[in-house]
């Protein structure tokens, strides 16, 4: 029983990471209906930032995650502008060429800066929590209570907000909502930057307690596709759902399975979805 | 009749663009080897970016240390002064990659030694190694099947990683107990690693749980593999893969009120952990000596040496410190056998080479013989016992025979 404690907890943790990645990728999908293969890297580059401004700098760790996160916002709008926008005419293949493009450059950036080593970021928040007779570190705590604030923020954002509403507005219906109004390139900048954002946060949370290296997002980049296949492309409580639902079958089948099988978890998801509902969970996107 | 000349013309621009590019790859490969006998190229080709990347790049101080060193002692073959230059390229970890660059090393820049730091390279480099093209490989790696394979050309530079697993097991047993929990990585090393323990625990007579191996390129948080080991309450855990998610690992699993001892694969080195994790939660394992403790004659001006061009945050392992030895041995191997083009002379000649050595390129564990199938022994092989006080202590190595 401590054992299922202890490994929900870390499910969840996991889960919390997981859902701010796949969010990201999800609406990038839902506006720009673009498959973004270089969220890995923005990830990774959000991580070595918060790294930057925590360990170089000495900012407070929740302040270097937001400054991070910040400068993130910027990459995702230069992204945006000057990949994926001058190809907004093009077939679909020359964006995922750009964007596997973009992460190659992305991950060569951060060798040349910090180096091909592993790093390991220190966290102030230090600590265990015991639960029901589990240990579970402070910091995972932590990343699952500020996934489920920053997810709560995130959807009273899309839902209420004029600027949030737009892109709603532009997933449902690009000429529709551009009739009324809506600048469809706008929309399409703020949403890539809002992924790399909130990137950033899962990178900078999930930091701690891993390692950082120019290669460390290519493995969350396959999960999380993985992920909003599994909650239908483009829809937000699909990636919800699904990170947490993804993470947790990877921890459970890990532990009372065997850990190759959790390895494999995401893939075997992935390949039933495909083949029995290939829309999703949520079916939302309306594929044009 | 617009179109015709217009055709014309980009045949001719095409044409003309071409012949350029041929004149220039003509030039550049006259430019690698015309130099007559005075520079000798080392080739290199291991992993400079992607996930080995740092691996890589450890094996490539190594070298570019021993290149710059020799190069300021002098290095006279057949009584002509030799420049020595290091040529690398990068194979991302794919043996097929691997392969053509030293292909191209060997050919374009007559390199008459090419290095690899990679088992799965190296079997793939030696498939071409000695036909059409002849040069020595530099072999950096523990697995014994790179000699079993009987390669001519071919000169093995660590211990073979099978000679541990008796001694890790005793000393694990020691200060742990008889229940093992398996938590290696997943690669093909980490596989061969966790049957040679899993054998040589079971030989003297402990238990050995089910096999929890993860990925450690892959798992984003390792506190759940880590749950699962330590649910079976072993006395002892297999970890190991590189150094610092290796690190992690045992850190999680004290946190998670682990008191037994660690065997450590060669892989993961104990100082190099202690610069990710606290040594407080590396204690009361069995790993490979790190080169700080080594008590060779070069062995601390090489640490000094390394903190100077690395910076003093890293720390010098065995990839380094090996593969420095390894190609001070080639050049000393150059000098005696008066060439630096004839791969099989400069083969025959190690033997009589390592003695002439200089002290200051004895850093990690000199070896004082070549076997027939061209593996390095060192004599006095020890690994070490972290204990609980943070403190190194030797443990003698018998080594195993190469044979399968």
């Amino acid at each position: 029983m401590t054992l299922f404690i202890q490994q929900l907890f870390n499910g969840l943790a996991l889960g919390g990471v997981y859902c701010l990645a796949a969010i990201g990728l999800t609406l990038v999908f839902g506006v720009l209906r673009i498959p973004n293969l270089a969220h890995g890297a923005l990830y990774m580059l959000g991580a070595y930032l918060t790294y930057f401004f925590l360990t170089t700098i000495g900012v407070p760790y929740i302040a270097a995650i937001g400054i991070a996160a910040i400068m993130l916002f910027v990459v995702g709008v230069g992204l945006e502008r000057l990949v994926f926008h001058p190809l907004r005419n093009s077939p679909h293949t020359h964006h995922m060429i750009a964007a596997v493009g973009a992460m190659f450059f992305f991950q060569a950036l951060a060798q040349a800066i910090w180096g091909a080593d592993f790093r390991r970021m220190d966290t102030p928040i230090t600590g265990e929590l015991r639960i029901l007779g589990a240990e579970i570190s402070a910091q995972r705590i932590v990343i699952i209570v500020v996934a489920v604030i920053v997810l709560a923020l995130l959807a009273w954002f899309i839902k209420r907000s004029i600027h949030g509403q737009t892109i709603e507005a532009i997933e449902q219906d690009r000429v529709g909502a551009s009739l009324v109004g809506i600048n469809p390139s706008m929309v399409s900048m703020l949403t890539l930057g809002l992924s790399a954002l909130l990137a950033t946060i899962a990178a900078g949370l999930v930091a701690p307690i891993n390692l950082l290296s120019p290669t460390m997002g290519d493995a969350l980049n396959l999960k999380v596709f993985a992920i909003i296949i599994l909650g239908g492309l483009g829809s937000l409580p699909g990636a919800i759902v699904g990170g947490f639902a993804l993470a947790i079958a990877e921890t459970m089948t890990a532990t009372y399975i065997s850990s190759g099988v959790g390895e494999a978890v995401a893939f075997i998801v992935l390949v039933a979805v495909l083949a029995i509902k290939p829309t999703g969970l949520f079916t939302k996107a309306v594929q044009r | 009749m617009n179109s015709v000349p217009r055709t014309r013309s980009r045949r001719l621009l095409s044409s003309a663009a071409i012949g350029t590019l041929v004149f220039t790859i003509a030039a550049c490969g006259g430019g690698g080897s015309g130099d007559g006998g005075d520079t000798v190229v080392i080739g290199y080709t291991g992993p400079l970016s992607g996930g080995g990347a740092a691996y890589g790049e450890n094996v490539k101080i190594g070298l570019e240390m021993a290149v710059d060193d020799l190069n300021d002692d002098g290095v006279e073959v057949d009584g002509k002064p030799v420049t020595l230059e290091l040529k690398s390229l990068d194979d991302k970890y794919a043996p097929s990659t691997a392969a053509s660059n030293a292909q191209r090393l060997a050919d374009q820049d007559k390199a008459p030694v090419v290095v690899s730091p990679n088992a799965g390279a190296i079997k793939a480099i030696q498939q071409i190694n000695s036909g059409r093209s002849n040069f020595l490989i530099s072999a950096y790696t523990s697995d014994p099947a790179i000699v079993q394979s009987d390669n001519p050309l071919t000169m093995m530079i660590p211990p073979n990683f099978e000679s541990y697993a008796s001694e890790f097991t005793e000393t694990g047993m020691k200060h742990g107990g008889k229940k093992l929990a398996l938590l290696g990585t997943q690669s093909e090393y980490g596989q061969q690693w966790t049957k040679s323990i899993t054998d040589a625990w079971k030989e003297a007579g402990g238990s050995v749980g089910g096999d929890n191996s993860v990925d450690y390129a892959t798992v984003s948080d390792f506190a759940g593999p880590v749950s699962k080991a330590l649910a079976d309450k072993p006395d002892a855990i297999f970890v190991g893969g590189p150094s610092q998610p290796t690190a992690l690992i045992m850190e999680e699993a004290r946190k998670q009120g682990f008191e037994g001892s660690f065997l450590v694969m060669d892989q993961a080195k104990l100082d190099e952990m202690a610069t990710v994790a606290k040594i407080d939660n590396l204690t009361n394992s069995v790993g490979v000596l790190p080169v700080s403790e080594y008590e060779d004659p070069g062995t601390k001006d090489f640490i000094d040496k390394f903190a100077d061009k690395a910076g003093d945050k890293k720390v010098p392992t065995s990839e380094t410190a090996l593969n420095y030895q390894g190609i001070a041995i080639i050049t000393k191997a150059m000098e005696v056998s008066g060439s630096t083009d004839d791969p099989e002379k400069i083969r025959a000649s190690i033997s009589d080479a390592l003695p002439e050595v200089d002290d200051k390129y004895k850093v990690n564990g000199f070896p004082d013989e070549i076997t027939d199938q061209g593996h390095l022994l060192n004599p006095n092989l020890e690994a070490t016992y972290l204990d609980d006080d943070g403190e190194y202590t030797k443990v003698p190595i018998d080594q195993v025979s190469d044979a399968k």
